[in-house]
């Protein structure tokens, strides 16, 4: 672990310089093979030697080292050139075991760019066929959105994976309804409500579908009305996570219609009474009392009135949650 | 085997000699780890290097050494510098050589014409940016750049319609909550909140940047024992103190958080015995957490330490005498701590 120059979350622990020794003597012998299929694999590549040869030793490299990019960049090259001697068939097995490397590698390493590049790559060279038919880009696709769901399962927070959805749904040689992938964010926003990935892929998905459907106004509002009931039993479940908050401003949005803006303000309002001291809570409504206030119908006297109020929200955050208090009183002012 | 003591008390200083002697050994121990992240190495060498200079001890590693290996790692083939000798050019590693080669005064010795025409290479129709000819788009590799071809001295080499279409294309990877994702559609992280932010203040269009919106996402990033974490509900990492920090230093809002809280927090992610900063107290330190760490210690105003430039992440003066300095805040260096 010494010699690592970027490493997450690994209990530091003291050897003695006897362990050390030891474990150095172990190591070396590891070490002198590493360098050795090291320099092997990046001699074939100085001499462009791409045969299937240097392949298998690409892999035997990748296997101990899958970040390590040049190596994959080999790889590929090494295809680029034994593809046009190939028929289709053996094409799709060679991309096919590729995805299965990956694969493998990627359940040990979920967040190395490289892999998830190279499996990008593959899915990107799947040729047309078998005969006439498209079928098998269509059976490799299928197969993503499998993996990526079993990716996401092990953490359901990783960036990567979610990136690769989004990719891998814009690539689908026939392509899913969007409503899907709202059934998909609910069902990962209903197992863990602390899910903000989840949330925020709904805010896309939503925004997609009204666009492409060019959805009336009216309809948005219905549909938004049943997104603050979901949002809202995650607010009421556990007031100081703030995924659900965040979800329930991009909701809201800038220019809320009045009854949705007052609504809302009241339901706050009556988690707050529960829940006087959340941070969140106060926020929220600290916030929304200056849209309220920057509304066309209201009052001047009206519009005095939400000014201090929100201005005494974040005079009570700046002693609920001290660490952001600079915040609050610029925000206040 | 015993678990190392972590060092959480506040009166816990930051000891600049183990850690420079850390940073001057990180070549000695050569155990099979080291050898697996040879993919990393350049960078390694600028983030080692710039962590001395900001604890003002720019000589610390052997100067001819560093430009020899730099110099090393040329990709003839691309016109871009690899990580290690023999490894493909990419942007990751091309900023990397750029910017040691200006710490140490010998940006000559390389082929800036060639340089900079890899980079303008990389900038695609739509705004988007590569990080080698395969292809690979983030906006990381945005930042990476226009912070080499503005450190180049040729930002004005980008046509003005390329220049229009990186600003929009940032646009898009703009999300409601005031952060940026990797690309259009991604998820708001800190890491990538620092490369746009600092990708449109080199391109001097602060003004995309919702600056209450954010400031309120990037304090929000503090936790309870005092670390920044990159997401909404997630752990705290010392290398957050650089990507919050730096961020939020550039839309001018650093008292948005509780510096003292983060000034121990990193403090405690110190190894006080063989020097080093690691992601979280008691973990194995590695150099891009102790680069990370001291860089955020340095936009706190910890005594005794160079400023940084939260837009370049380089030194301040050197960013300075290059006449690069874009608008930013860093917190006053106090005299003492605590």
């Amino acid at each position: 672990m010494v010699g690592q120059l970027s490493v997450h979350g690994i209990k530091r622990s003291r050897i003695t310089p006897q362990a050390a020794e030891a474990k150095k003597l172990k190591e070396q012998s590891k070490i002198e093979a590493y360098l050795a299929l090291e320099a092997d694999v990046l001699g074939r590549k100085r001499s462009k030697d791409h045969t299937t040869d240097s392949l298998g030793q690409t892999t035997k490299l990748l296997d101990l080292n899958p970040e390590f990019y040049t190596i994959w960049n080999f790889r590929r090259n090494i295809l680029l050139t034994l593809f046009p001697t190939l028929i289709s068939d053996e094409v799709v097995a060679h991309l096919t075991s590729d995805l299965r490397l990956t694969t493998s590698y990627l359940l040990v390493h979920p967040k190395v760019y490289w892999i998830w590049n190279h499996r990008k790559w593959c899915l990107e060279s799947v040729p047309d066929g078998p005969g006439e038919s498209v079928k098998w880009k269509e059976e490799f696709w299928k197969g993503e959105l499998k993996l990526v769901e079993k990716m996401l399962d092990a953490d359901s927070r990783n960036f990567h994976a979610w990136d690769y959805r989004r990719y891998v749904l814009a690539s689908l040689p026939v392509q899913r309804p969007l409503t899907d992938e709202l059934k998909y964010t609910q069902s990962k926003i209903e197992s863990n409500f602390s899910n903000f990935s989840a949330w925020h892929c709904r805010t896309k998905t939503l925004a997609a579908i009204w666009e492409k459907e060019q959805t009336p106004e009216a309809e948005i509002r219905r549909t938004k009305d049943q997104e603050f009931e979901l949002v809202t039993q995650a607010l009421w479940t556990d007031p100081n996570d703030q995924s659900g908050w965040l979800y329930h401003r991009w909701l809201v949005g800038s220019e809320p219609p009045l009854e949705v803006l007052n609504r809302e303000i009241k339901n706050i309002k009556d988690l707050y009474e529960v829940e006087p001291d959340s941070k969140w809570c106060i926020n929220a409504l600290a916030h929304y009392t200056l849209l309220l206030g920057q509304d066309q119908s209201t009052t001047q006297v009206d519009k005095a009135k939400l000014r201090k109020e929100a201005h005494d929200l974040y005079r009570r955050l700046e002693d609920v949650d001290p660490d952001r208090k600079n915040r609050y009183q610029e925000m206040g002012m | 085997m015993a678990t190392a003591s972590s060092s959480s008390s506040s009166d816990v200083k930051l000891d600049t000699a183990l850690h420079i002697k850390y940073i001057q050994n990180l070549d000695k121990r050569q155990d099979l780890a080291y050898h697996l992240t040879s993919h990393l190495r350049l960078n390694g060498i600028y983030w080692g290097l710039t962590a001395a200079h900001i604890m003002g001890q720019p000589n610390t590693l052997d100067r001819e050494g560093v430009i020899e290996y730099v110099l090393s790692c040329w990709d003839d083939e691309a016109g871009a510098f690899g990580p290690h000798p023999g490894h493909d050019g990419h942007v990751l590693a091309t900023l990397s050589g750029i910017q040691i080669m200006l710490m140490e005064d010998a940006i000559d010795r390389i082929d800036v014409g060639r340089v900079t025409q890899f980079l303008l290479d990389r900038i695609n129709d739509d705004g988007s940016v590569s990080g080698d000819t395969w292809g690979e788009i983030d906006t990381r590799f945005t930042y990476i750049c226009l912070s080499s071809l503005s450190l180049l001295g040729k930002l004005d080499q980008i046509p003005q319609q390329k220049r229009d279409s990186i600003i929009e294309y940032i646009r898009k990877c703009k999300n409601f909550d005031g952060g940026f994702g990797r690309v259009p559609g991604a998820e708001s992280h800190s890491g990538q909140v620092w490369v746009c932010t600092a990708a449109l203040s080199i391109l001097d269009r602060q003004d995309l940047i919702d600056v209450p919106l954010l400031g309120a996402w990037l304090s929000e990033r503090q936790l309870p024992n005092g670390g920044l974490n990159g997401r909404p509900e997630k752990l705290e990492d010392v290398c957050y103190s650089w990507w919050c920090l730096a961020s939020i230093s550039i839309i001018g809002k650093l008292s948005w958080i509780n510096r003292d809280k983060l000034i121990n927090f990193i403090l405690g992610a110190q190894d006080l015995e063989d020097g080093g900063i690691a992601d979280r107290p008691g973990d194995w330190v590695d150099v891009f957490h102790t680069i990370f760490g001291l860089a955020g210690l340095s936009l706190l105003g910890y005594p005794g330490l160079e400023d940084i430039d939260p837009v370049y992440c380089m030194p301040a003066k050197l960013i300075d005498k290059l006449v690069l300095r874009k608008p930013y805040a860093a917190l006053e260096r106090m005299s003492s701590y605590p």
